[in-house]
C-alpha cells in the first residue's frame, strides 16, 4: 500500500529551480532517508511531502488524498518537524505542548505522555528559551507527535540532537510512515529501509535499498 | 502589422478624433473659459481608472477561487494601466483646480479619493514586485487589489461624510448643453478604447514574460535516465 | 466550537508571552508619552487651541503605535517558523489570523489605557465616554486590517515601508470617523452625525473580509 506517490514535482521560486522532476514512491510504514548535500533541495522536497508548500507542478498522493488540494485534512494526519523549531521561547515546554493539543484538538492528557516520549518529563515547566538546543529539538520532535501522525517528515532532526537522539528518532519513527531528511549516512542506515540521493534538485543514482543493521 | 500594432494605431486614431471634438466641436465654457476643456479627459480618465481598478478587482477575485493565471495576468495588465490613468486624472485635476480654484489642492471627496486610490494602486504594484514572484505575489496583490477597490469606496463616502461636517469648495457643475455632453461621450468612449487596448498589449507582455521566466530553467547537471527515477 | 477555543488559545499564547517578556507594551506606552511631549512643542498647544488640535494628536499617536503593535504580531524570524508549525495542524487559518489579531488589539488597548489619560492631562481635554468608545471602536477596525497586512508584509522584502502604505489608505475611514466623534466630545463642536454607528459598520465590514481572506494571506 502507497503511503505517498509523488510524479514529477518542480518547484520554482522565480527563476530559481528547486527541485526539477522528482519521482517518489514510499510504501506505508515504510522510513525513507533522503540524502544530500546543502541546497541539493532536501528541505524543499520535504515541505512538500508535509504539504507545507506547493510544488509548482507535478502531482502528489499522499494516502490516497490530493495533497495539493487537500491539505487540511492532510494536515491532520501529518507530523512535521521543520529546519528551524518555531518553539515559542517565553512559554514552558509543556505550555508550548499544550496549546498544540488545542490546535491539534486532542486531549491534554497528551502532554503528559510526550513528554515521557521525548526525555523532557524533568525540564517540562522551563522556558523553551532556558532549553539546551537538544532539548528543544526533543520538544520539536514531541510536538510533531502529539496527535499521532500516520506520516512523519523530519528535516534534519539529528543537526542538534544531543546522545540518545537516534534512538529518540527510532522510536518516534516505530510504527509510522516516516522520510528523513539528513547529512548522516550511519543514522540513515540505521533508521531506514531506503534511501533517495538529490543533487541539485534531481534525483541522483538508483535508489538504495539498506540492510538493516542493529 | 501586428494585432496589437492595429490597435494600437486605432486608439492612437480615436485620441486624435477626442481631441478634435475637444478643442474644435465643443463650445467655450462661459464661466471657466477655455481651462474647461480639461474636464473632458480628466472625467473620462477617472473613469477608465475606476474600469481599470475593477478588472484587478475581479482577477483577483477569479485568482483567488480558481487560481486561474489568466485571471491574474489581467489583473497585473490592469493595475498598471489604472494607475497610468490615475496618475493622468490627479494631474490633470490640478491644472484646472489652479485657475478655478485658487488651489492646486483641496480635500475633496473626489480629489482624496483619487489620490487614495492612486497610492492603494502603487502598493499594489510593490507588492507585486517584492513578493515571492508566482502564486505568493498573485495571492497577496489579489488581497491587496479586494481591499483597495472596497476601500476607495469606503473612503469616497467617508470624505464626503466628513465634508458635510466641515464644508469646503463647490464644484461648478452647470448642466452640460448638448455639444459638450456630445464632446464628452465621445472623448469617454474614446479613452476606454485606449484603455482597453493598453490592457490588452500588457496582458499579452505579462504573458511573454511569465513564458520568459519558464524557459528560463536550467539546464540539467544530472542527464535524467530511467535509473534517476525511484522504483 | 472548535474555532473559537482555537482563536482564544492563539491570543492567550500570546499575551501570556507578552507578559512574560514585557517587551512591546512599555516601549509603546513610551513613545506615545513622547509623542505627546513632540507635539506640543510642534504645535505649540496651549488652552486655547488644546481642543482643536488634541484629537489630531491622538490619532496620529494611535496610527503609528499601530503600526508598531500590529506589525510586530507577525514580524520576528521565528514568529514566520511558529506560524507555518501553527498551519500545520487542523485549525483553521481564520481562527489562527483572530487570535492573533484580538492579541495585538488588545495590546493596543494596554497603551491606549495610557495615552488617553496621558492627552487629557497635558492638553486639559475632557475625558468621556465618546472618546474611549470611539478609540475602541476603531482599535477594532485598525486591527483586523493592519494584522492582515503585516502577516503579509512579513514575508516580503521592505517591509518597514509596505506596511504602513498598504495599511494607512484602509485605516483612513477609521479616523475620518473616529476623528469626528472625538473632536466633538472633547469640546470641538459639531455634531457626531452617527460616527458611532458607522465605526461598528466599518468593523463589521472589514472583520467579515479579513477573516474571508486570512487563509489566502496565511498559507501558501
Amino acid at each position: 500500500m502507497s503511503a505517498i506517490v509523488a510524479a514529477s514535482l518542480t518547484q520554482r521560486f522565480g527563476s530559481e529551480v528547486g527541485l526539477d522532476g522528482v519521482d517518489l514512491d514510499v510504501d506505508a510504514g515504510e522510513h525513507l532517508a533522503v540524502l544530500g548535500d546543502n541546497g541539493a533541495g532536501k528541505t524543499t522536497l520535504l515541505r512538500i511531502l508535509a504539504t507545507a508548500a506547493r510544488p509548482t507542478s507535478g502531482r502528489i498522493e499522499i494516502f490516497g488524498l490530493n495533497a495539493t488540494i487537500e491539505r487540511r485534512r492532510l494536515r491532520a494526519v501529518i507530523g512535521f518537524v521543520a529546519h528551524a523549531p518555531g518553539l515559542y521561547p517565553a512559554l514552558s515546554a509543556a505550555e508550548n505542548l499544550a496549546f498544540y493539543c488545542t490546535l491539534q484538538g486532542v486531549d491534554r492528557g497528551r502532554v503528559a505522555e510526550v513528554l515521557e516520549l521525548v526525555g523532557l518529563a524533568e525540564v517540562a515547566g522551563r522556558p523553551a528559551d532556558k532549553l539546551s538546543r537538544g532539548a528543544q529539538q526533543r520538544l520539536a520532535i514531541g510536538r510533531a507527535v502529539l496527535h499521532d501522525p500516520k506520516l512523519l517528515v523530519l528535516d534534519e532532526p539529528d543537526a542538534s540532537l544531543d546522545s540518545g537522539g537516534a534512538d529518540l528518532l527510532a522510536r518516534v519513527m516505530r510504527g509510522r510512515t516516516a522520510v528523513i531528511a539528513t547529512h548522516d549516512h550511519a543514522l540513515a542506515n540505521r533508521l531506514c529501509q531506503r534511501t533517495l540521493m538529490l543533487r541539485r534538485g534531481r534525483v541522483v543514482g538508483v535508489p538504495t535499498r539498506l540492510r538493516v543493521v542493529h | 502589422m501586428t494585432k496589437y500594432e492595429k490597435g494600437a494605431l486605432a486608439a492612437v486614431a480615436a485620441m486624435v478624433v477626442a481631441a478634435g471634438f475637444i478643442f474644435l466641436y465643443a463650445p467655450t465654457d462661459a464661466l471657466q473659459g477655455p481651462v474647461q476643456r480639461i474636464f473632458y479627459l480628466h472625467v473620462s480618465s477617472a473613469i477608465a481608472a475606476y474600469g481599470c481598478f475593477a478588472v484587478v478587482l475581479i482577477g483577483g477575485i477569479a485568482y483567488l477561487w480558481k487560481e486561474n493565471v489568466v485571471a491574474d495576468r489581467l489583473a497585473r495588465a490592469g493595475a498598471l494601466v489604472g494607475v497610468v490613468f490615475t496618475t493622468v486624472t490627479l494631474v490633470m485635476g490640478m491644472i484646472w483646480a489652479k485657475p478655478i480654484w485658487g488651489t492646486y489642492w483641496t480635500w475633496d471627496a473626489r480629489l482624496t479619493s483619487t489620490l487614495v486610490l492612486w497610492i492603494i494602486y502603487a502598493g499594489y504594484l510593490m507588492i507585486r514586485r517584492l513578493a515571492d514572484p508566482g502564486r505568493q505575489a498573485a495571492r497577496f496583490a489579489a488581497v491587496v487589489g479586494i481591499f483597495g477597490f472596497t476601500d476607495v469606496l469606503v473612503v469616497h463616502f467617508s470624505v464626503t461624510w466628513w465634508r458635510t461636517q466641515h464644508p469646503g469648495p463647490v464644484v461648478i457643475n452647470d448642466a452640460l448643453p448638448p455639444q459638450m455632453l456630445v464632446a464628452f461621450f465621445v472623448t469617454l468612449a474614446c479613452t476606454l478604447f485606449l484603455a482597453a487596448v493598453m490592457v490588452a498589449i500588457r496582458y499579452r507582455i505579462e504573458v511573454l514574460m511569465d513564458q520568459a521566466v519558464e524557459k528560463s530553467v536550467p539546464a540539467p547537471v544530472v542527464t535524467p535516465t530511467e535509473a534517476g527515477r525511484v522504483r | 466550537m472548535r474555532s473559537l477555543a482555537v482563536a482564544l488559545a492563539v491570543a492567550r499564547k500570546d499575551l501570556t508571552s507578552e507578559w512574560r517578556t514585557r517587551e512591546l507594551v512599555p516601549a509603546l506606552a513610551q513613545f506615545v508619552v513622547l509623542a505627546l511631549v513632540i507635539a506640543n512643542f510642534g504645535f505649540q498647544i496651549d488652552s486655547r487651541n488644546a481642543p482643536a488640535i488634541a484629537p489630531g494628536v491622538l490619532w496620529m499617536a494611535l496610527v503609528f503605535a499601530g503600526l508598531v503593535a500590529f506589525g510586530r504580531a507577525f514580524a520576528a524570524e521565528r514568529e514566520q517558523s511558529s506560524l507555518e508549525a501553527m498551519l500545520m495542524t487542523p485549525a483553521s487559518p481564520a481562527a489562527i489570523f483572530a487570535g492573533k489579531a484580538l492579541a495585538a488589539a488588545l495590546l493596543l488597548v494596554l497603551c491606549e489605557a495610557v495615552l488617553l489619560p496621558a492627552l487629557a492631562l497635558f492638553f486639559s481635554v475632557p475625558l468621556s465616554f465618546e472618546v474611549v468608545s470611539a478609540v475602541l471602536l476603531a482599535t477594532v477596525g485598525m486591527a483586523v486590517l493592519g494584522c492582515l497586512f503585516a502577516a503579509m508584509v512579513a514575508r516580503v522584502r521592505a517591509r518597514e515601508l509596505l506596511l504602513p502604505l498598504l495599511t494607512l489608505p484602509l485605516w483612513i475611514p477609521f479616523i475620518v470617523f473616529g476623528g469626528q466623534a472625538v473632536q466633538v466630545a472633547m469640546g470641538g463642536g459639531g455634531s457626531t452625525g452617527n460616527a458611532s454607528g458607522l465605526l461598528i459598520d466599518l468593523d463589521i465590514l472589514f472583520v467579515v473580509l479579513t477573516s474571508l481572506v486570512a487563509r489566502f494571506v496565511l498559507d501558501d
